[in-house]
């Protein structure tokens, strides 16, 4: 096998190459989505719901629409008489998905809850007018934890659910109940994570101007998957009723020729896959919910007719954390409200908006069972789960989803002989729950928690227990229990057994007396795991069988007439430094310098669908990927065209720094610009591009998996319970690296939001479903001053694939819970069984203070 | 989070502004840095209909010495006080307090006197006042008034001042020998969630007066009379200041919230008592 850096040209990939970004952001010339001018467009507000739980009695807006400055105030009957319910996305038989509306007409779910519109000339008076609005509710009892939600009087969140619980699944891999026998020991621990809310810099937006002549809509968004947006925008605006738009379908013989073709080249590239599809997610969805069915119809009778479908723009997003993914109620209320208007409107979160409800995420509770030999083997697990999702579930992605990647992932980089687990998802008064940063990312905080429970009850040294059963390439199977393909040579064994090496015993000993001394403690936690990034096919078809159909990625390299090298990604970038790593490859493709590659992206018009955007570790192996096919491809057009030029043979052809020249003869040689300007002659044409090439890439290299190690050291002040983190260190190996600056930045954010989630941010509801945090005085976001250096150990295993890069956004926030806590209950000598440990939880673990 | 309507209103003299507080009284809330209305209006919290903008009242923004006391005008940012060798010199107590006010960026808008007039219970320099029997000086339309600083914290975020006064200025007492500053918060430049600001006077190694005012626990910030008398006579060695500390846990009856149970705060207020004995005698020590 030769092992390569996959570097050709002047060797951009794998260099520290500054960030392109930067300069342009810093200087204030980005370009987000609230720097349009604001008086072109009319201001948004919503008025929210100041309950949990309760039904609208009335609505009255006459004084709200009779403000000065106020254009146009919708109700929730209004707005929704306009726009489809959101359909069920992900389907799964048993899982009652609830449908609801852009706004809430007659009962309110969570604080926050959307109930009416104000357009107004701007958004000072918009947001006078909501005070206007005279909303009268009935407040109910609301359902402010998973305990309370689980009890058998409980109101229900969802009336034509069963009850709170909308899920319950079970699935086992292996003789559970034979490997619990067999054991020495049964080791049990209930684990619970509260609630966090991903916190990007940018809060969500959405600008939709309307072109006064034919109505189409231009949406700038902070969406992380632009595509997306479109289709849900043209699903769910109504502009004509269902029979028509079938009839109107049907009479476009253009459009119903182009569908039927895409469906038979769909059907014939993914026939086994398609086999594989469980309809019965499908049936039971409607066997629970009778509405389900005139909706779905209308919906598909929506989008095979519209006539227009929007252009959706993503400029620059200041983060998302996964929260700009799903398609929230706002933005399909404020397209709805531009069409109806026919008027240009920019709704910009604030922030006590993006705390209520612009994404929330990790309320979990796990209970589990350990079968474990004295030695330390480990035989078998078995987890009972609980997923609070809050009332509306995320579009498309449900919080449900998080279940079937912990039936998969959950064994983790280990030799589990066996593995159950039963996850139910709940329903409860509070907001929306979207993934997160490693949105599955408990089960490791779980599992890692748990090897330390089961090591301290044992009496042996976690590190040791982890060694002992962590997969191994020399002994690796060729599949974890639960499904997916492993790859030997990305283990985390590796990177565990360097992380270990990096914990010097003695020196550890030392320092912990030390700490004692100044009447502190002092304590060293591990986490180690493994990640799909993207992970092989068969990881995805055993979350749910079909997923893996999405695993591909399209794009396009474009020689433009004038010489100019494009780039076109479907990938939504929000802060993942794509520009500066799309260039790196994409430049050593051409033999060209950075500056001469431009980045396209964001815009629907110019690139092409993708279902997902940005989210998922896929912008590194495939989104680079595509990248650098296409650019290859692209490169060796030119070549052709210019050994015809200079009459040589194309092997002859080389390219360096944007000289195109015979090897060994490179005063003899021409530029992109010469090629581009033949072709353009050519064909007659002055500007487009003269060479295109487009590729849909499905490789992801050797099975696409990430793997680390975490280890904490977490100093605490037994006096004040203040902590600090004396060092961390990140062994990681995501294959090989397009720009180790990069990546130490991914995985350094990612830990900070670790950090921030152990010892800082909790989203804190009172038992009636209030929300407490509703401002960063409340929910608190670890600043610099509270994050420690973080080393992070590159292991860079080199393949021969053609692009073996791996996702690495996800991890750092991974391991990090799992390392600290693991620290925290090594430094008190208490084996700590919940995430979020401020200052006063960590004096009452110590004995120091009683609770309240 | 955008402002609620209001009049603007920018007084050019300390007379122009009392005839606006006269003239609107409730419905007027003057506005020094703006760090703390600011925020309370764009969350719609509070709705003032006339703003009183203090900014361009040059009088008020001057600190000077008065019957050998410092007075600090209502106009004086956190950031000038923090940079006064006066400061330094006549209210060192004052000056310790003064780095943990929120950040740079704040401290660069925020005055001492709105923090003052503010009465955040977890603000810093209220307790200041209260160790150093500060006086602060009021003025309406129709009279003057100065009032001891333990007479004029009344609540959280309440004050004895009228709608119709402005705080002029705030004298701060005499120093003494001895000061710290200490308090726990949750993040850097986070409001603390128990705090104390200590002086002490020491005269041949005793003891002779003692001040402890406590932040974060309470309505307001609140003296703790016997600690102060654990102290006074004392060495202030390690005996002295664990009973001081046992008066502090035993006297002080905090609330929980989401950031510190009672219990904490009841707890960390003694630690930070015994804290600031340590620094403000080490702080000494450090100056000599
Ligand atoms: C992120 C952040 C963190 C902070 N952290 C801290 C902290 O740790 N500790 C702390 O103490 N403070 C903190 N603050 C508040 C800061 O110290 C403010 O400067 C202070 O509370 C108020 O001063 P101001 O000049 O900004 O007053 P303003 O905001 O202008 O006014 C505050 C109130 O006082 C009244 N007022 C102001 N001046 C007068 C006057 N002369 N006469 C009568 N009434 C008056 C106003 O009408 C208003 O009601 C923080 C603020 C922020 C934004």
């Amino acid at each position: 096998m030769t092992a390569t850096r996959q570097t050709s040209g002047l060797g951009f990939v794998g260099q520290r190459v500054m960030r392109v970004e930067d300069e342009r952001l810093l200087i204030g010339d980005g370009h987000f989505v609230a720097d349009g001018d604001p008086t072109a467009v009319l201001h948004a507000a919503f008025l929210r719901s100041p309950f949990a739980h309760a039904d609208v009695v009335s609505i009255d807006v006459s004084a709200a629409r009779a403000l000065d400055g106020v254009v146009r105030v919708f109700t929730a009957a209004e707005l929704n008489a306009r726009t489809n319910l959101f359909p069920p996305f992900l389907m799964t038989n048993g899982l009652y998905a609830p449908l609801f509306g852009c706004l809430s007409e007659r009962r309110v779910r969570h604080v926050g809850d959307p109930v009416a519109l104000v357009v107004a000339t701007s958004r000072a008076i918009a947001e006078d007018a909501l005070e206007l609005i005279d909303v009268d509710y009935e407040e109910l009892d609301a359902v402010g934890s998973i305990k309370a939600a689980l009890l058998g009087n409980a109101p229900k969140v969802w009336e034509r659910a069963k009850g709170n619980v909308l899920g319950d699944f079970t699935d086992e891999f292996g003789d559970v109940a034979a490997a619990f026998d067999a054991a020495d020991h049964t080791i049990e621990a209930t684990l619970t994570c509260p609630r966090q809310t991903n916190q990007p810099m940018e809060t969500r937006g959405i600008v939709v101007t309307v072109d006064p002549d034919d109505g189409h809509l231009d949406v700038r968004s902070t969406t992380q998957a632009p595509h997306f947006l479109k289709w849900a925008l043209a699903a769910l605006l109504i502009d004509k009723p269902t029979l028509r738009s079938v009839g109107d379908f049907v009479r476009n013989k253009e459009r119903r020729s182009a569908f039927g073709a895409a469906a038979k080249e769909f059907v014939a590239a993914n026939r086994h896959r398609l086999t594989e599809q469980d309809p019965r997610g499908l049936l039971s969805q409607v066997r629970a919910d009778r509405s389900t069915l005139p909706l779905m119809n209308r919906i598909g009778a929506g989008l095979l007719a519209a006539a227009d479908y929007p252009t959706v723009r993503a400029g620059d997003i200041g983060g998302g954390f996964g929260s700009k993914g799903p398609v929230s109620r706002e933005e399909i209320a404020i397209g709805a409200a531009a069409s109806i208007m026919g008027q240009s409107i920019q709704w910009i979160e604030d922030r006590v908006e993006n705390l209520l409800d612009g994404g929330q995420a990790r309320e979990e509770q796990f209970r589990v069972r350990v079968a474990v030999d004295s030695d330390g083997t480990l035989r078998a697990l078995d987890v009972d789960a609980i997923i609070d999702q809050g009332a509306y579930p995320g579009f498309p992605i449900p919080p449900s989803v998080t279940a079937k990647f912990w039936k998969v992932y959950m064994p983790g980089p280990y030799d589990f002989g066996a593995f159950r687990l039963r996850a139910r998802t709940v329903a409860t008064n509070k907001g929306k729950v979207v993934p997160y940063r490693g949105p599955w990312a408990n089960e490791t905080w779980m599992r890692e928690r748990v090897i330390d429970i089961v090591a301290a009850e044992l009496e042996l040294d976690p590190g040791d227990v982890r060694a002992k059963n962590v997969l191994r390439p020399e002994s690796m199977p060729p599949a974890m229990i639960t499904g997916p393909t492993l790859d030997e040579t990305m283990s985390a064994a590796k990177t565990l057994d360097h992380a270990l090496a990096m914990i010097d015993r003695d020196e550890l000993v030392q320092q912990k007396s030390t700490a004692e001394a100044r009447g502190h403690r002092l304590g060293v936690g591990i986490a180690c795991y493994h990640e799909a990034a993207p992970g092989p096919a068969n990881f995805w078809s055993s979350i749910e069988p079909g997923s893996d159909l999405l695993l591909y990625e399209d794009g396009r390299a474009e020689l433009a007439a004038d010489g100019t090298i494009r780039m076109y990604t479907s990938q939504s970038p929000h802060g993942q430094s794509h520009q500066t790593t799309y260039k790196q490859v994409a430049a050593d493709e051409f033999g060209v310098s950075m500056d001469d590659v431009e980045i396209v992206w964001g815009n629907t018009d110019r690139t092409q669908f993708t279902l997902l955007g940005t989210g998922g570790s896929r912008g590194g192996p495939l989104g680079a990927g595509v990248m650098r096919v296409t650019a290859r491809n692209v490169r060796d057009k030119v070549a052709e065209v210019a050994a015809d030029m200079l009459e040589a043979n194309v092997s002859d052809i080389e390219i360096v720094a944007g000289n195109i020249h015979v090897a060994g003869v490179p005063a003899k040689g021409m530029t992109y610009r010469d090629v581009a300007a033949k072709l353009a002659a050519d064909d007659g044409i002055t500007s487009g591009p003269v060479l295109t090439d487009q590729v849909r890439y499905e490789g992801v290299g050797n099975g696409g998996w990430s793997v680390a190690t975490h280890v904490a050291w977490v100093d605490i002040d037994l006096e004040t319970g203040e902590v600090t983190i004396p060092r961390y260190v990140v062994v990681e190996d995501c294959g090989p690296i397009i720009n180790p600056g990069v990546v130490d930045g991914q995985v350094r954010g990612g830990v900070a939001q670790g950090i921030g989630a152990v010892f800082y941010e909790k989203h804190h509801y009172d038992e009636h479903a209030t929300l407490m945090t509703t401002t960063y005085m409340d929910y608190l976001i670890p600043t610099a001053m509270e994050i420690p250096e973080i080393e992070v150990v590159h292991l860079e295993t080199l393949t021969d694939g053609e692009n073996d890069a791996r996702g690495v956004g996800e991890g750092g926030m991974i391991g990090a819970p799992a390392a600290l806590t693991n620290a925290v209950s090594d430094a008190l000598g208490v084996q700590v069984t919940e995430q979020h440990l401020p200052p006063y939880r960590l004096l009452e673990l110590a004995g120091i203070i009683g609770p309240d | 989070m955008k402002f609620p309507p209001f009049t603007y209103h920018r007084p050019r003299s300390i007379e122009e502004a009392l005839d606006l507080l006269a003239e609107h009284g409730d419905d007027a809330k003057v506005l020094a840095g703006g760090q703390s209305l600011l925020p309370v209006m764009a969350l719609r919290l509070g709705r003032p209909e006339h703003i009183v903008d203090i900014g361009s009242i040059v009088e008020l923004a001057t600190i000077d010495v008065d019957d050998d006391r410092l007075r600090v005008g209502a106009m004086v940012r956190h950031a000038e006080a923090e940079g006064s060798p006066r400061v330094a010199e006549r209210a060192p107590l004052l000056r310790a307090a003064l780095p943990h006010v929120g950040h740079r960026a704040i401290r660069s808008r925020g005055t001492v006197v709105g923090s003052i007039a503010h009465a955040d219970a977890a603000a810093e320099l209220p307790a200041v006042c209260l160790a150093t029997n500060a006086e602060i000086e009021l003025r309406s339309a129709t009279q003057s008034r100065t009032i001891n600083a333990a007479d004029f914290f009344d609540g959280h975020f309440t004050t004895v001042a009228h709608s119709d006064e402005l705080v002029t200025s705030v004298r701060f007492g005499t120093p003494g020998t001895h000061h710290a500053v200490i308090e726990q918060s949750r993040r850097h430049g986070d409001y603390a969630m128990v705090g104390v600001a200590c002086q002490l006077t020491i005269a041949d190694a005793i003891v002779t007066s003692a001040a402890l005012a406590f932040f974060g626990v309470s309505s307001t910030a609140v003296r703790v009379a016997e600690a102060e008398a654990a102290l006074i006579g004392t060495d202030a060695g390690p005996e002295a200041i664990a009973s001081m500390r046992a008066a502090v846990t035993d006297v002080l009856e905090p609330d929980g919230d989401i950031h510190a149970t009672a219990a904490y705060r009841r707890h960390v207020a003694g630690v930070v008592a015994a804290r600031s004995i340590h620094a403000a005698l080490h702080n000494e020590e450090a100056a000599a």
